[in-house]
């Protein structure tokens, strides 16, 4: 009897669980939402033509209304627009920032497991200590180092999301490491690359696929959190952390400045959790 | 259950807050019928500021506003000034000028002690001169200010004579201002570091606690006897205590005011302003214009593009700032052409050189070699990017300036300028001012004589004081320039000051070095129990002496 290629069962077998599940209504919304992001964020001017920048300190603070549909802020840019264009520069850093993360913690994870019992010792103390500290600080220490900017602020966040995944891919790689298909190709004589590139990664990292979806979300948060304490976007950059910023001193009388980029926030935000969500319970069947 | 409890008490407590509200709002409703209320002593004011907390509370130290602020209720200086301007005695009665100008001598008042029992007498001022010339001090106010000042000479207990290294017409004036008040020398001797803590003065109250980063706890003074002029009362403070704390966001000091968990605000926002007049709001405001410079974008003329004048002239005819100051500020502010504040003497506006004029502007950058432009739309010049880096102080600049600020970033772009904007904290900003490492700034000089001209553009001062600052950020080097304001502050005759400081200001307004924008404002707002709030006309400071609340 033949045992099937080793390749086939790495590809299929843990990967084989199609759970067949209807996308209710908000996994819909979530996905129209993120298509509009998308949109916002590749041809901001297919929805929103005009120009961010535009200054008008005669139309300043005007309320929603006709032509102003989210309202003015206070040099009388149109809220609207500025949101549309801040889109690309949030799901930007967003995904850079969640990729950055990824990346560090695929080494730090594989390295952990894989590399003997020293490496995942020093890892996992490192880890540990990365661990302390909230993401939020970790973030606000490199950027007290390397200065403001969204350059790194992105770095920053992917930084501060590293040590998470970190651990996960660890513990899937460790589990990956020992089960029966490795066992095979470790007896059919595969070299350590292949079956690491071949077997281990693809098995150890698609669960994290579905965290990723979460992350981006959080990271989007966390970059807009960093821009409102001013170390992210420089003025007068459409980002909605900075114009959440802006907005805020002026909250007692035009409430429109703060509310519709929080919106905007919370929305990019709950859409990718949302789906995020619904990946990790189709995956789980 | 003791859950229960807690919050049954708690809303006890919440109706007994309720009901002392309703009672106050009684009190103050038939208030207007027996106005003059009488003061009450007692209580404790909470003081807001948004200028920031000091690193060391001896303004002798650097010399800022946040210093001025709290000191001036613990340290007096030997003269003030009344609200036209001119010099009238304090802890000092009289200051007299010799024939030739070079020395003056000032009598003080007999009998004033600080408050550690260290006599006011002429040692001590002259141990006060001594503290502040010294460069291990660190001063940067009190030292420039005192330029003039070779030593101070006792010349009996009550006569201090200052000799002179050329005639200052602005003395008085310089001894009126909290950076130059006077300490304890006592308090002196125990090092900087013990002195920042808790400086020694005569006023009416004294330094009790410091917990930084929260707050500092003034307490009253029972011996204070050195009230300044203009006071309404003789004898120690009404209040008991000030709890002076820092609340560097303004819509959070706004918020705390209206909710009545602060007494008194500093740097409010405009639209703030508006809120707190509007009938029925149960606040006031106290507005002064800070003597000195105004608000002003100072263009270095040191480094490149702004050392080429023609560049200079280009962005003032490109920054169009008056839609912006109407709009942002609610019609708080007016315009200002000129370099001085309009509560300072001998301002000259020179409105012509401020017109608008894109097309005028983009002549003026092509003739300076500024002729191609990048895909960005920015001007270009040998592959070099016209950028004006702009480091914005975010305490000293309120978001209304700021976001006028991102406006002129705009209005500029269009004629190909690439202005950019960098937030920073205080500290930052005063190291990259130190170092030059910027195009374009807006720094606040208060100083309550004109001499603040020679202050800040005197080629002089391009060189740093002890403390590290500059104050000639724009990098002006004129030599007709510096004999104008150096004779105009030797000079005591009214006329020839007012046609030399004018000569100044023509020459600034003219090489496009600064663009002024309107008046610093102090913008004080407090809640209806506070009574008797007043600010001295010298720095326009709120002044404590006079003030009580009403429980």
């Amino acid at each position: 009897m033949s045992l099937p290629p080793v390749s086939t069962v790495a590809a299929v077998a843990p990967a084989d669980r199609r759970g067949r599940r209807m996308i209710g209504p908000a996994q819909w919304v979530a996905v129209a939402v993120l298509a509009l992001l998308v949109v916002a964020a590749v041809a901001p001017a297919v929805l929103a033509p005009g120009d961010p920048f535009a200054i008008a300190p005669v139309d300043a603070f005007l309320s929603p209304r006709w032509g102003h549909p989210l309202g003015t802020d206070e040099s009388g840019r149109d809220i609207y627009t500025r949101i549309v264009h801040g889109a690309g520069t949030s799901l930007v850093i967003g995904v850079a920032a969640t990729a950055i993360g990824i990346v560090l913690a695929l080494v730090l994870g594989l390295a952990a497991a894989l590399g003997g019992r020293f490496v995942d010792f020093g890892v996992n103390r490192l880890l540990e200590v990365l661990f302390a500290f909230p993401g939020l600080l970790l973030a606000l220490l490199v950027i007290t180092v390397y200065g403001p900017g969204i350059v790194t602020s992105t770095i920053a966040v992917g930084l501060a999301t590293a040590p998470g995944y970190a651990r996960i891919i660890r513990a899937q790689a460790r589990s990956v490491a020992t089960s029966p298909y490795v066992e095979a190709a470790v007896v059919l004589g595969r070299s350590r690359g292949r079956i690491l590139v071949r077997h281990i990664l693809p098995n150890a990292v698609l669960p994290v696929f579905v965290l990723v979806t979460l992350g981006v979300g959080q990271a989007i948060v966390w970059a807009a959190a960093l821009s409102y304490l001013g170390l992210g976007a420089s003025p007068p950059a459409a980002e909605w952390g900075a114009m959440l910023y802006a907005g805020k001193n002026y909250l007692a009388t035009a409430w429109w400045m703060t509310f519709f980029p929080g919106l905007a926030i919370v929305l990019a935000a709950a859409a990718t959790t949302v789906l995020g969500r619904a990946l990790q319970t189709r995956g789980a069947r | 259950m003791p859950l229960r409890h807690r919050s049954l008490a708690l809303s006890l407590a919440g109706l007994a807050t309720a009901s002392a509200l309703l009672l106050a709002g009684c009190s103050a409703d038939a208030g207007p019928s027996d106005t003059p209320a009488t003061p009450v002593a007692g209580g404790t004011l909470t003081y807001a500021t948004g200028f920031g907390e000091p690193t060391c509370l001896d303004p002798h130290v650097g010399g800022n506003m946040p210093q001025a602020l709290v000191g001036t209720n613990v340290l007096e200086s030997l003269f003030s000034q009344d609200e036209t301007g001119a010099i009238v005695p304090w802890l000092a009665e009289s200051g007299v000028a010799a024939e030739d100008g070079l020395s003056w001598d000032v009598t003080l008042r007999d009998g004033i002690a600080f408050t550690d029992g260290t006599p006011m007498d002429a040692a001590a001022v002259a141990a006060n001169v001594a503290h502040m010339k010294d460069p291990e001090t660190a001063s940067s106010t009190a030292i420039l200010a005192l330029g003039k000042v070779s030593s101070v000479e006792v010349v009996s207990p009550t006569v201090a004579r200052f000799v002179l290294s050329e005639p200052d017409s602005a003395l008085l004036e310089s001894l009126a201002q909290t950076w130059l008040a006077m300490e304890s020398p006592a308090g002196l001797e125990r090092g900087m570091g013990a002195n920042c803590e808790a400086p020694i003065g005569t006023g009416p109250f004294v330094f009790s606690e410091w917990v930084k980063q929260d707050h500092v706890t003034l307490t009253r003074n029972d011996d204070w006897t050195s009230a300044p002029a203009g006071a309404t009362h003789e004898g120690p403070a009404y209040l008991d205590t000030i709890e002076w704390r820092f609340i560097p966001d303004p819509a959070t000091r706004f918020a705390a005011l209206q909710s009545g968990e602060v007494d008194v605000i500093d740097e409010m926002q405009p639209d703030n302003v508006v809120a707190a007049t509007a009938d029925g709001s149960g606040l006031d405001v106290l507005t002064g214009a800070l003597p000195g410079a105004s608000i002003r974008l100072e263009l270095n003329s040191g480094y490149a593009p702004f050392d080429d004048e023609s560049v200079r002239k280009a962005f003032i005819a490109a920054a169009d700032v008056n839609p912006g100051i109407q709009s942002l500020f609610f019609g708080t502010v007016e315009r200002s052409y000129s370099v001085l504040s309009s509560s300072t003497p001998f301002g000259a506006s020179f409105e012509d050189d401020y017109a608008i004029d894109a097309d005028r502007a983009n002549q003026l950058l092509d003739e300076a070699g500024w002729t191609s432009r990048d895909s960005e739309g920015y001007r270009t010049k040998d592959g070099e990017r016209l950028t004006v880096d702009f480091p914005v102080s975010t305490n000293q600049s309120i978001p209304a300036e700021v976001s006028l600020f991102e406006q002129i970033q705009a209005t500029t772009k269009a004629v190909g300028f690439d202005v950019e904007l960098h937030p920073m904290d205080l500290s930052s900003w005063y190291a990259a001012l130190g170092s030059w490492d910027f195009d374009l700034t807006s720094a606040i000089y208060t100083k309550n004589s004109p001499d603040v001209l020679r202050i800040l553009y005197d080629s002089e001062n391009i060189i740093p004081a002890p403390s590290g600052y500059h104050p000639n950020n724009a990098h002006v080097s004129i030599p007709e320039l510096d004999d104008a304001v150096t004779a105009a502050g030797q000079t005591t005759d009214p006329d020839e000051r007012a046609a030399l400081y004018e000569k100044a200001q023509q020459l600034l307004a003219d090489g496009a070095y600064v663009l002024p924008l309107y008046d610093h404002l102090q913008k004080i707002g407090y809640g209806d129990r506070v009574q008797g709030l007043s600010l001295l006309p010298t720095l326009q400071i709120p002044y404590f002496g006079d003030t009580w609340v009403s429980e």
